[in-house]
């Protein structure tokens, strides 16, 4: 199955590349290069492209921590086996191609040859089993869950890596982004308590840039890898995070071209538009595919009366969301369709949330028995304010103002980030706002949120607590089948109950706006965005 | 008390504060009625200036009328700013009396507990609290009462101290009063003056405190305060500078008039005192 | 002064303030754990993904799955050898996160100081000399808009004004972002940034001197001893000079004693508004993360520099007033 073809790029590399669907069209690799030949633009060498980081995270070892920052920071130095198309189709990084057995369970990894570490040490296929089977299993939640299937790894040669899954997971490679499994180097972790190895604080690679300096509270320096293993890559010749604590001052950095390029949180929504206006600053708002962070209201189904669908669908209705992404996030991101975003693999674009309706919503809580009383109250409800920025204080006003109008009372509460943590953890919540990321596949990242088995007190899991037989099944299918037109119709099946039930209520498929200079090219090019090793970013003249 | 209003109306800066103060109290008592419905509603455009669209004071973010915010933040701010105060100095007088009255072991327990609480600084300890019983209108009450005692209960022992070993007081001792019957009855009476006026300052900083910490976020989210309008506003000041200038100048003269309140309170009770201290 | 006198009351008062000092370490660790939630979950709510392994582990890592009074006892044995433990969110020990920051503090909160002290007692002299007359009515209106306005609106008036529509001075941050420089232009540079919260700051604090000044020295010209040296035929200057000044500085001593304690926690305000990296600060971030070496480090510090600054006062006290006796 799949082809096996061999480019020859402009610049002497040979590339293969490998579909990795049956049937599924594989992207061309270097085709962000291409492109930028066939606007004429040589990829020009040299510079040091600086940009920001909010906050500054505590350590630049990927696995020992993951929250977003260190995944921005640190892809730079290191990477992954693949990474993905804004269409989540892989592209070889780590690993030059790869084959799956038609059962779906063995998948046999061909790597890049010459590729050092940043300390000269060579890369092979040890520490890509170390890496998966050990580091990221003891350290980060989201890889146990998955690399848990891994029934057998072994190295055959340095340069042939085999993982044989207990059954098939069709979406095994996904995890193979940096993001999730960074390749780290087994002789510097092998035998150490992971998270206080002293690779920890001089962090060691393969990606093109090397950690060189950081400065606390003020910037972090990478500079290029001299023997990086893809020829005349990268282009510029140092990497400066700058850490710069407050939004508005952020903003005047990115104006006056001390920073060349704004990601993440650095820049709020409402600045966006201004920024746009600038001739000489650009704005994207794609790069986010692959995390597709959704956000909704966190419902608690053990509290009366959200265990009512009814209700829920109430809500949901009273929500104008085209106001939301508009007026709060000023265009950054899209109204949510329902429980999958529509960058995520098996979007089945037929099933929709039905919309704005306040008269419809009003009538569902009739329905559902919940009259009006005196003051036109139906029902009050606690709501917990998401801690991480104005704008979701604003959100939750918002949605006050909103269901007052259909007669639900929305009584806020605000916490700070360890209080809503913990308290989301431990179901002592009504309703909340959160988002989670989707990680390009239903299983890795939708799944979590639906299914009994993972009612937990932890975050990211079941905390609300909603249980449906029929949705465990379709997800257990989805999960363990081998053939991606089975998944299809199993996760088609499930967003059209879950559009029905609205357990969680779902309100806009989130993007973060990068904005940057416009001589910084190819700064968002695959669907992982400024999470991506910047091995092919240039500064054109 | 005619005598007293006449002292009062010699200090022409206490007559104004008082005359801003009730206004502010006006605006507070009147504000369902000048803008009613509810300050969060939204109303109009966001960042309109002031003017435009009949706002008088201009749109926030969320097109919320600033005005109509600030004169229903102007009942919370009073509010908070009196019963926080209240609640000071239920405990400021209550520990004051006991050192000042007692003395002693217990004068020296106070005043040690008083010096402790003093090397917090207040405003990080308000926020401790705050973040440790969740932002509300009563752990923000709360807050405020434990960080302002302090002061209250030093004046309040300095005046027992003083007052305790005066002819009056003795002849109640031997009389056979109740200690608290004392207290309350013969002691409390005369050593009010320096506590009314220590009073209108506390509501001052009350006010103020609130608004801090509500411009941190760490106020009651569904209230809409003066320091929230302000905190609001702050990361859109270059867009909408009416969010965070019109707040912050009620502040301003609310915070004024208490003070000028509480200098002519000062000016016109002080020659009672010192009439008693003489007479007695 | 009595050497021996002064010996004795410094150790005293010495070890009267170690355990006071120690009182406040104990409670201020059982306030700070009093919060919920903490840096485990602030973490886990920020990975993307959790399991109870992983809280588990974060919890070991940060000592945390000990009971609390094990995690007390840790604590101050070693507060007690001056290791105030480590950072696992900046990934530093507390101790040189501190003294990281501090000197941004100090400058900040000392030019404040510096400032309000020597404006406002000159303003509050100045009043008081005119007492009545226009210059008077003039301060004192000065004096009372500053202490009315909150701090945080007078810097954002500030920055409005200097930053925005004039683009005279930087609105945040202690230097320019992204530019290296060295010797007197950064000196400058941070001079710049300096200006608009030190006098936020010192605003408020000059107010209060003003008053403090003009009342103090109001009344002690009113005094006896006072009358007598000008009726003796005392130039006028040399009595403000020996006499009132001398004598209205005390209540000004005290009160700076007490505010240099509390400017710490007064700088946190004016360290939000305009960015600037100090352990105000500091301390509000750590908070919000549950970061209690940190948050707990910073009380002990400004605990210490409080007490320090009780035992200066009432030595400069015994200085300035020699009836003022000196007595543990």
């Amino acid at each position: 199955m799949g082809q096996r073809e061999t480019f020859r790029g402009e610049f002497g590399m040979t590339i293969s590349r490998r579909g990795m669907l049956a049937g599924a069209a594989a992207m061309p690799v270097l085709m962000r290069v291409q492109d930028a030949l066939a606007q004429g633009v040589t990829p020009r060498r040299g510079g040091t492209l600086t940009m920001m980081l909010t906050p500054e995270p505590p350590v630049l070892q990927l696995g020992v921590n993951n929250q977003a920052p260190t995944i921005a920071a640190a892809t730079k130095i290191f990477q992954g086996l693949v990474t993905f198309s804004p269409k989540l189709e892989p592209i070889p990084v780590l690993a030059k191609s790869w084959t799956i057995s038609p059962d779906g369970r063995e998948y046999t990894f061909r790597l890049q040859e010459n590729v050092k570490w940043h300390d000269g040490k060579p890369f092979t296929a040890d520490d890509v089993v170390f890496s998966i089977t050990k580091f990221h299993m003891e350290l980060a939640p989201r890889a146990r869950s998955v690399f848990s299937l891994i029934d057998s790894a072994t190295a055959p040669d340095p340069h042939t890596v085999r993982f044989t899954l207990k059954r098939p997971f069709e979406p095994f490679l996904l995890m193979l982004d940096a993001s999730t499994a960074a390749m780290v180097p087994k002789h510097l972790f092998d035998g150490q308590d992971y998270r206080t190895a002293p690779a920890v604080q001089r962090p060691i690679g393969t990606g093109p840039f090397r950690f060189t300096e950081w400065q606390r509270g003020n910037f972090i320096r990478m500079d290029r890898f001299e023997e990086y293993w893809k020829p005349g890559q990268p282009y510029l010749d140092a990497i400066i995070y700058r850490i710069v604590p407050d939004s508005q001052s952020r903003r005047l950095a990115l104006e006056t071209g001390q920073a060349l390029l704004s990601q993440g949180n650095d820049i709020e929504p409402f600045d966006v538009p201004q920024l746009r206006q600038r001739p000489n600053l650009e704005v994207q708002t794609t790069g986010w595919e692959y995390f597709s962070p959704l956000s909704w209201i966190e419902t608690n189904h053990r509290v009366k009366p959200l265990d009512d669908a009814r209700v829920r669908q109430a809500i949901s209705r009273a929500i104008d969301r085209n106001f939301i992404a508009q007026r709060l996030w000023f265009g950054i991101g899209k109204p949510a369709t329902g429980p999958f975003a529509s960058s995520t693999r098996f979007y089945d674009p037929n099933v929709k949330l039905p919309g704005y309706d306040p008269r419809a919503a009003q009538q569902l809580l009739d329905a559902a028995g919940l009259k009006p009383n005196a003051q036109g109250v139906r029902f009050s409800v606690k709501h917990l304010v998401l801690p991480y920025g104005e704008i979701w204080s604003r959100l939750s006003e918002y949605l006050r103002q909103s269901l007052s109008r259909v007669g639900i009372a929305l009584e806020l509460e605000s916490t700070d980030a360890g209080s809503w943590s913990r308290r989301i953890a431990n179901w002592e919540y009504e309703t909340s706002v959160t988002f989670v990321y989707q990680y390009g596949d239903p299983t890795l990242g939708v799944e979590r949120t639906y299914v009994s088995s993972n009612i937990q007190k932890v975050n990211f899991a079941n905390t609300g607590g909603y249980s449906n037989t029929k949705v465990d099944e379709l997800f257990a299918k989805g999960r363990n089948a081998a053939d991606a037109k089975e998944r299809q119709a199993a996760f088609s099946e499930v967003q059209k109950i879950l559009v029905e039930e609205v357990p969680q209520i779902w309100l806009m498929e989130m993007t973060f706006p990068t904005i940057h200079d416009r001589k910084v090219r190819n700064a968002v090019t695959t669907g992982l965005g400024v999470h991506a090793s910047y091995d092919d970013v240039f500064l054109a003249s | 008390m005619r005598d007293f209003w006449r002292r009062y109306r010699r200090n022409k800066g206490a007559v104004l504060g008082l005359v801003i103060l009730f206004l502010v109290i006006l605006m507070a008592i009147l504000a369902p009625v000048l803008f009613p419905g509810s300050p969060w509603d939204m109303v109009s455009a966001p960042f309109m200036p002031p003017g435009e669209m009949g706002l008088l004071l201009g749109s926030d973010s969320l097109g919320r009328d600033v005005a109509a915010g600030i004169a229903h933040g102007a009942r919370i701010s009073l509010l908070v700013g009196a019963v926080s105060t209240l609640a000071a100095l239920l405990i400021g007088v209550t520990l004051g009396a006991v050192a000042g009255y007692l003395g002693g072991f217990a004068d020296d327990a106070v005043m040690r507990f008083t010096e402790f609480f003093q090397t917090i600084p207040s405003f990080v300890l308000a926020i401790l609290l705050v973040a440790i019983f969740n932002p509300s209108i009563s752990s923000v009450v709360f807050a405020i009462a434990v960080v302002s005692w302090p002061p209250v209960a030093r004046v309040v022992r300095a005046e027992f101290l003083s007052l305790r070993s005066r002819e009056f007081v003795q002849a109640a001792e031997v009389l056979g009063k109740s200690r608290l019957s004392i207290v309350l009855t013969d002691i409390l009476p005369n050593a009010l003056s320096p506590i009314v006026v220590l009073a209108s300052l506390m509501v001052a900083t009350a006010i103020l405190l609130e608004s801090a910490l509500s411009f941190l976020g760490l106020g009651d989210p569904n209230l809409m305060t003066w320091g929230f309008l302000i905190g609001a506003g702050r990361s859109v000041i270059r867009l909408a500078w009416w969010m965070s200038v019109f707040p912050g100048i009620a502040i301003f003269l609310t915070v004024l008039a208490l003070n000028l309140v509480g200098e002519g309170l000062s000016d016109a009770l002080n020659p009672r005192l010192a009439r008693q201290r003489g007479a007695a | 002064m009595d050497p021996t006198k002064l010996i004795g009351f410094l150790l005293r008062r010495g070890l009267k303030a170690a355990i006071v000092v120690l009182a406040i370490v104990v409670c201020n660790f059982l306030l700070v754990h009093a919060a919920p939630g903490d840096p485990a979950s602030v973490i886990a709510g920020q990975s993307g993904a959790a399991d109870p392994l992983f809280l588990e582990q974060l919890r070991k890592q940060f000592g945390l799955d000990q009971p609390l009074y094990v995690q007390l006892w840790v604590y101050l044995k070693s507060v007690l050898t001056l290791d105030l433990g480590f950072s696992h969110r900046q990934q530093m020990p507390v101790a040189s996160l501190i003294l990281d920051r501090l000197p941004a503090t100090l400058l900040l909160t000392g030019a404040a100081f510096v400032f309000a002290i020597v404006t406002g007692v000159t303003l509050g002299a100045l009043a008081a000399r005119r007492v009545g007359r226009w210059a008077d009515s003039l301060i004192t209106i000065i004096a009372l808009t500053f202490y009315a306005t909150p701090l945080f609106w007078v810097g954002l008036m500030l920055v409005l004004l200097f930053s925005v529509w004039l683009e005279w001075l930087p609105s945040f941050g202690m230097s320019s972002v992204g530019v290296e420089l060295h010797g007197m232009a950064a000196v400058l540079d941070v001079a710049k940034h300096l200006l608009l919260p030190a006098l936020t700051l010192g605003l408020f604090y000059l107010a209060v001197y003003a008053r403090l000044t003009r009342a103090t020295m109001l009344e002690v010209a009113d005094q006896d001893f006072v009358k007598t040296a000008r009726a003796k035929g005392v130039p006028e200057g040399r009595i403000l000079r020996a006499h009132v000044l001398r004598n209205a500085l005390l209540p000004v001593i005290t009160f700076a004693g007490i505010q240099a304690g509390q400017l710490i926690g007064g700088s946190i305000l004016v360290e939000t508004v305009f960015a600037w990296p100090g352990i105000g600060r500091l301390a509000f971030d750590a908070l919000l993360a549950r970061d209690y070496p940190v948050l707990l480090g910073v009380f002990f510090c400004t605990s210490v520099m409080v007490v320090l600054f009780n035992l200066v006062t009432d030595l400069l006290y015994a200085v300035v007033d020699p009836r003022v006796e000196v007595s543990g």
